[in-house]
């Protein structure tokens, strides 16, 4: 029966195309608003770590005085990054921070170009889950004996090496030459949850070079420098020694008891600065969180978020609403048709499905249409507003979504008019006839 | 096969109730052809609609082939349509956009048979009403009088035990309702019960059997043998309208 019906929905709206057109409009327009926003929603709110969530742990620690903010920060202090590297407890860690390089090839003709690069621990491709094309990190012995080394992306490799094996070639940065150790393959989280202090949806950056090299090499903090204590930091020593916070310390864990015995290092360690003199505060305290918790903390997905896509769910109630009037038009028009229908044998059930099925058919079109408005729509945010390409992708999961969506929304518009046309008396335009 | 006992039928509009049947009572034997005459307005279309399932009815007892029909779902009464009644209309009621062979379909479809049944019956149906090589044809390419037969093939398809007809001749020419006439008996003489409304007193006639509805209820009912009556029926003193029903009556009673 189901064909049948679907065979009479398709003649009823050709017979009508222009109602017809103006209902699948109606439908679509709100389908289109309704994913442009869950689809910004869904991005938003992905966990990328995906099952290594529960492992990796950004650290916090509350080591500003009485008077400064009153909750934890997202960034550790220089001295606090360096101390922390000496637990043992986890299975892995890395600080880290972003500076920017003026970098060079060994071709005289090639004009430097100015890059962020990652300035982080060797731990860091294994914690997140880095794949490599060419090589490896660097050894684990560098992040204590600095040595000049450097780990580019697939990206970058293409453009200065054509894409060719580039181990063991050198690469001058800010004049320096690093030997290259690793190309990783494309690779880009989003949220970018390692690193959120600058924005949650940029591209991760193109090289990395070892921590250890910082206090040698005193790359520039390009990412967020945050003091609460007035003290003079006119060189980089000053700033190594000093209260800001600017360096992001996460650490990988084996399971929930290790983290326990991590964060319970941690108290000592806080309560060991404080006999020193740091961490002034009564609340001074270290708190570890998960990534799914951290991008809670940090506030990845907006609250605004939420409301616009409760805005845009009340906007596809206003389009329902102007469906269910031009369906209750079109239905009643047919009710002599109906009532031969119903006089040869057709139930009341089996009318209401036939025009169930029609609805449902114009919502398949409206969500096929809302998905091409949604798309137009992510790309002209992203061209006019200068979002981040990786929110205004069309997700793949919304070819499912949206026409289910819009199914469904039609076939709760169409209850009432299926309602009202199945349930008139067939008689009464059978008469008139 | 039909038996009504008291059947009374009130309309409730606004303020205005309307008895359109009061204390009716009728029994059809099977295989019956029984034309009904009446004065418009008396309840004939009324009649025929509870006859057929289509319309409930205020008080009283209605059984059809033995089965009670007072309390029946909607699903059950549905059924009893599709496979027992067929329907014919003096407007036809053929449905625009689809063509002849799907048109006579319709019923076939909600029976549930398959397509090759389907197919196989839809011409047959239409072989009888001798339409067939006109299938795949829009029912606004026909006359009236050839739409009129698609409709009797669409009630015959289904081959129905009872065949309800109101004025299936009112909106065609003497000769195509002498035509349709021909075809009505020549399905009665295959079996089925035939119920038919009609203005026309010669038509009329023709059936076994005539009854008349005056004021919502039967008012005589006489037997007749066929070809061989030439009298009109007893009326009911006064009731000049139904003596002779006048054109204009004909179309005044569709509306
Ligand atoms: N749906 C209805 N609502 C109100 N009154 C109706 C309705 N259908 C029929 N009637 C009234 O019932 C009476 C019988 O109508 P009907 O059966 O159509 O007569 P006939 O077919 O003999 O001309 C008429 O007075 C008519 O106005
Ligand atoms: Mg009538």
């Amino acid at each position: 029966m189901f064909f049948y019906y679907l065979d009479l929905a398709w003649r009823s709206i050709k017979k009508t195309p222009l109602l017809s057109l103006l209902m699948v409009l109606a439908i679509s327009i709100g389908i289109g608003i309704t994913i442009t926003t869950l689809n910004v929603y869904q991005l938003m709110s992905e966990n990328p770590a995906g099952d290594r969530s529960d492992k990796l742990h950004g650290v916090q620690l509350w080591s500003q005085g009485k008077d400064a903010w009153k909750e934890f920060n997202g960034q550790v202090t220089y001295q606090d990054a360096y101390n922390l590297r000496k637990s043992d407890v986890p299975v892995r860690q890395t600080a880290m921070f972003v500076t920017g390089l003026a970098l060079q090839t060994e071709d005289p003709d090639f004009s430097p170009l100015l890059e962020s690069v990652r300035v982080t621990d060797s731990d860091f491709f294994e914690m997140f889950s880095v794949p490599f094309l060419y090589g490896k990190a660097w050894d684990k012995g560098v992040d204590t004996e600095a040595m000049y080394q450097v780990v580019i992306n697939e990206d970058l490799n293409k453009q200065l090496f054509s894409g060719e094996n580039s181990i063991g070639k050198t690469l001058y940065l800010d004049r320096k030459p690093y030997q290259i150790v690793g190309v990783t393959k494309a690779w880009s989280p989003s949220p970018l949850y390692y690193d959120v202090t600058t924005g949650a949806f940029k591209d991760s950056a193109k090289l990395f070079v070892p921590f250890s090299l910082a206090p040698i090499e005193e790359y520039q903090s390009w990412g967020n420098n945050q003091s609460w204590k007035r003290e003079p930091i006119n060189n980089y020593s000053q700033r190594l020694s000093s209260e800001m916070h600017w360096i992001q310390y996460w650490v990988e864990v084996q399971d929930d008891k290790q983290r326990d015995e991590y964060a319970e290092w941690l108290t000592r360690y806080v309560e060991q600065q404080q006999l020193i003199g740091r961490f002034e505060s009564p609340e001074a305290a270290a708190k570890v969180s998960n990534v799914e918790q951290w991008l809670k903390i940090n506030e990845v997905v907006p609250e605004d978020n939420k409301i616009l896509v409760g805005l845009s769910v009340l906007f596809l109630l206003v389009c329902l609403v102007n469906m269910l009037g031009l369906l209750l038009a079109k239905f009643l028009k047919r009710a002599p048709e109906v009532g031969v229908r119903r006089a040869i044998g057709a139930s009341r059930a089996q009318i209401f499905s036939q025009h169930m099925v029609e609805v449902g058919l114009i919502g398949f079109g409206g969500g096929l249409l809302g998905l091409l408005w949604a798309w137009g729509s992510l790309s002209m945010l992203s061209a006019h507003f200068d979002l981040e390409a990786a929110l205004t992708q069309l997700d793949l999961t919304m070819w499912i979504v949206a026409p289910s969506i819009a199914i469904f929304a039609a076939l709760i518009a169409g209850v009432y008019p299926a309602w009202r046309i199945c349930s008139t008396n067939p008689s009464a335009h059978l008469k008139s006839q | 096969m039909l038996s009504m006992k008291n059947i009374s039928k009130v309309f409730k509009t606004d303020l205005v109730e309307t008895h359109a049947l009061r204390d009716f009572n009728l029994e059809v034997k099977e295989g019956e052809f029984v034309a009904v005459t009446g004065p418009s307005g008396s309840g004939k279309t009324t009649f025929l609609n509870i006859a057929g399932l289509l319309e409930g009815f205020t008080h009283g007892d209605y059984f059809l082939d033995g089965v009670n029909i007072s309390n029946l779902s909607d699903n059950k009464s549905a059924t009893i349509r599709n496979e027992k009644i067929g329907f014919i209309f003096q407007g036809f009621n053929l449905i625009p956009d689809l063509n002849l062979a799907e048109n006579v379909e319709v019923p076939l479809r909600y029976r549930g048979f398959n397509s090759a049944e389907r197919k196989r019956r839809v011409q047959h149906a239409l072989e009888q009403v001798g339409l067939a090589a006109r299938m795949k044809h829009l029912p606004s390419q026909l006359s009236g009088g050839q739409q009129q037969r698609v409709a009797i093939a669409r009630a015959l398809a289904g081959e129905p035990r009872f065949l309800l007809a109101d004025e299936p001749t009112g909106n065609l020419d003497s000769m195509m309702a002498r035509q349709v006439m021909e075809l009505l008996e020549e399905i009665n003489r295959a079996g089925t019960t035939i119920i038919m409304v009609t203005h026309d007193a010669e038509l009329a006639r023709r059936a076994q059997r005539n009854i008349q509805i005056v004021d919502g209820q039967v008012c005589d009912f006489t037997m007749y043998q066929h070809g061989a009556v030439a009298d009109k029926p007893h009326l009911v003193a006064g009731d000049k309208r139904a003596v002779e029903p006048s054109s204009v009556e004909a179309e005044e009673a569709t509306s």
